[in-house]
């Protein structure tokens, strides 16, 4: 595993929502979706993310006084030390968003986590695009 | 004749593509020659070849993204979003505040993701353009056909009442309880169903983007699509364009082999950041290009309700509250999906659960701004457009008074809480916290934006000095250069630019054929 993917693991784990009901175990799924997107992003993205993560990494005794790296902390200290960034401004918060737009869009579009929430859009599509083509159809005859 | 299984699928999903060549795989060095280069297949684009190609010209269209056909349309949001959005729609507008942009990279450009609305510019900026801007038959009467050959080409129409959802009754009830009149929206659909995936590619095929209807017409009649091609910059002989040079690009925009593209005339519709980009890389001095950006800014405002209202169901901006046009604000309402509404709620972990655990209770609204400011594209180091804007104090304020009137109506509407787009105020627990918003000074940087609307940055302009392109979207002092999309916007317009596009796109490319001789040349051999 590169050091960066292991940096992220620990991100997704830190950021992804818990209890609620959303605690499926997704999270492999969830770095297989960000790293599909990875490819797709404009290069300074592409450049800048991976340093990210090493600023994440490298953060603690800069941004929390802890003389660790990101990856040895405890889950809740790791999650607290994150969500500190959204109000730091600047790169960190930046970053964070950055961070979160990409966790939360893989999390939450899971289809196991869809379900949890009673949210069938795939099927609704299937099914609707069956009925407009019956209904367009019948119109032209 | 169909067979019975074919009749099972909507006719959008069995369109014929002739005449593409899928440039992603080329490597080598290609050349085309044609009457006339298109670069880019979006509203302007996508129309303009269509016209020429009506005119009796050969027409090669250039598209940097990949032709998605809509029977491979899904509705995970990851997805589509690499295969139809620049970027993945990670693009940035620089400034204060820093605002969100997407648009497609797709054959049909941002038609295959936008959603669907389809305006006329308003007549009071129409007449602007022509009485202060000086802009011959831009006015609201000289425009008047060709906002009708648009919505035509576009099959305007109405939702129908079964595809309302809980949202759009919410909507509506908050704005009668206030006494605003909901207007209708007019949209670029065919028997809509309301399964509310416009942004990400209408799976049912029922939105009337470019890649359902204008491309397939034009390479019907003899044009040539060449998908995959980046357009880096145009060709010269003198001061006569003579076509364009450019990469080909694989799915995720890493460049393959080269081509160039001859042809007499040359039609820039890459969209209002490209374009730009593309002259200012083509040796292309003018002040004036790449300025004049509009942005067109639309602020998030997402209401809570006690009671279930499936967002997800029904369709979308079925009704938009013009009432405060005039002021610049429109309000309309969408469905978010759940991966992409989680960013703009609060908090990582625990605190981001508990929000969206009530997605189904959500009603996500927002304001759009008709904006005053202007910013600009200037080239970066890597010769890459990049958009610079800051919002005017102005801007701002109307930002706020837009937020204030999409949260006012959303309470009216029975909300028990709201979701602001500050980062200063994210909630308001009740009505009577409404008064906040103006209490507190406007800042920039505590405001989240997005657009999906930016314009102007080749706009028309009688005056070398104010615009790019002249009174027909010519490009100033050159021969054979056209600009075909919202760049030539001479001012922000305050709606959904998509019908304005195509209906200037058709106005121009009648005053480019009628200048080349085209028009007459057809109507002596009609004789």
């Amino acid at each position: 595993m590169l050091p960066s993917t292991r940096i992220l693991r620990a991100v997704i784990a830190a950021i992804r929502p818990r209890g609620h009901g959303f605690d499926q175990p997704i999270d492999d799924d969830v770095l297989g979706d960000i790293q599909r997107f990875f490819p797709y992003l404009p290069w300074p993205l592409r450049l800048g993310l991976p340093l990210g993560l090493w600023l994440v990494e490298l953060g603690p005794p800069l941004f929390a006084r802890r003389w660790c790296r990101f990856t040895s902390m405890a889950p809740g200290e790791a999650a607290r030390y994150l969500a500190a960034f959204e109000h730091a401004g600047g790169l960190r918060s930046a970053l964070l968003k950055g961070l979160r737009t990409l966790v939360f869009l893989a999390f939450y579009e899971h289809p196991q986590v869809l379900a949890s929430l009673g949210i069938d859009w795939a099927g609704r599509a299937d099914a609707l695009v069956l009925r407009r083509a019956e209904l367009l159809d019948d119109h032209t005859g | 004749m169909t067979t019975p299984a074919e009749r099972l699928a909507p006719p959008e999903h069995r369109i014929a593509y002739p005449n593409v060549i899928a440039g992603g795989a080329l490597e080598g060095e290609r050349e085309y020659a044609a009457d006339a280069v298109v670069v880019g297949t979006g509203a302007g684009g996508a129309t303009t070849a269509a016209r020429l190609r009506d005119a009796g010209l050969d027409v090669v269209m250039l598209e940097e993204g990949a032709l998605h056909r809509t029977e491979t349309f899904v509705t995970d949001p990851a997805t589509m979003i690499r295969r139809l959005y620049r970027d993945a729609g990670t693009t940035m507008i620089l400034g204060r505040p820093p605002i969100i942009f997407v648009e497609g990279r797709c054959v049909g450009g941002s038609t295959v993701i936008n959603g669907g609305m389809s305006w006329p510019a308003p007549e009071r900026v129409l007449a602007h353009w022509e009485r202060d801007l000086g802009l011959p038959d831009a006015g609201p009467q000289a425009m008047e056909p060709y906002f009708t050959a648009a919505e035509r080409i576009l099959h305007v129409e109405p939702n129908q009442e079964d595809t309302f959802g809980q949202n759009t009754h919410l909507f509506l009830e908050g704005a009668r309880r206030l006494g605003w009149p909901a207007a209708r929206a007019p949209r670029n659909m065919r028997r809509c169903m309301g399964l509310n995936n416009c942004a990400l590619g209408c799976p049912t095929g029922a939105k009337q983007a470019m890649h359902v209807t204008e491309i397939p017409r034009a390479l019907a009649a003899g044009a040539f699509l060449v998908t995959h091609a980046r357009v880096d910059r145009v060709l010269w002989k003198g001061r006569r364009a003579i076509g364009v040079r450019g990469r080909f690009v694989d799915d995720a925009g890493r460049a393959r082999g080269r081509f160039r593209a001859y042809a007499p005339l040359v039609v820039l519709a890459a969209g209002a950041r490209h374009t730009p980009g593309i002259l200012k890389r083509s040796w292309l001095r003018a002040r004036a290009i790449g300025r004049g950006l509009h942005t067109h800014p639309n602020a998030k405002v997402v209401g809570l309700f006690d009671r279930p209202l499936d967002p997800w169901i029904g369709t979308h901006q079925a009704f938009h509250i013009h009432h405060f046009r005039e002021q610049g604000i429109l309000i309309g309402y969408a469905a978010v999906p759940p991966g992409l509404l989680a960013g703009a709620l609060p908090g990582v972990g625990e605190e981001n659960a508990a929000w969206m655990r009530q997605y189904n209770h959500m009603l996500t609204a927002a304001t759009l701004v008709e904006d005053e400011g202007e910013g600009r594209v200037v080239l970066g180091p890597d010769r890459q457009p990049y958009m610079l804007f800051d919002l005017s104090p102005r801007d701002l304020e109307t930002v706020h008074r837009g937020v204030a009137l999409t949260a006012e109506l959303l309470f009216a509407a029975g909300a028990r809480r709201v979701l602001l787009p500050f980062a200063d105020l994210p909630l308001l627990e009740g009505p009577d916290q409404l008064r906040l918003i103006h209490e507190r000074p406007p800042v920039p940087d505590t405001v989240e934006l997005m657009t999906v609307h930016i314009m102007g940055t080749a706009r028309m302009a009688t005056d070398p000095q104010r615009g790019a392109t002249d009174a027909s979207g010519a490009v100033h002092d050159t021969d054979g250069l056209v600009v075909a999309d919202a760049s030539v916007l001479p001012s922000s317009i305050g709606v959904n630019p998509q019908e304005t596009i195509i209906a200037l796109a058709l106005r121009n490319a009648e005053r480019w054929l009628e200048a080349r001789g085209v028009a007459r040349r057809r109507a002596a051999a009609a004789r």
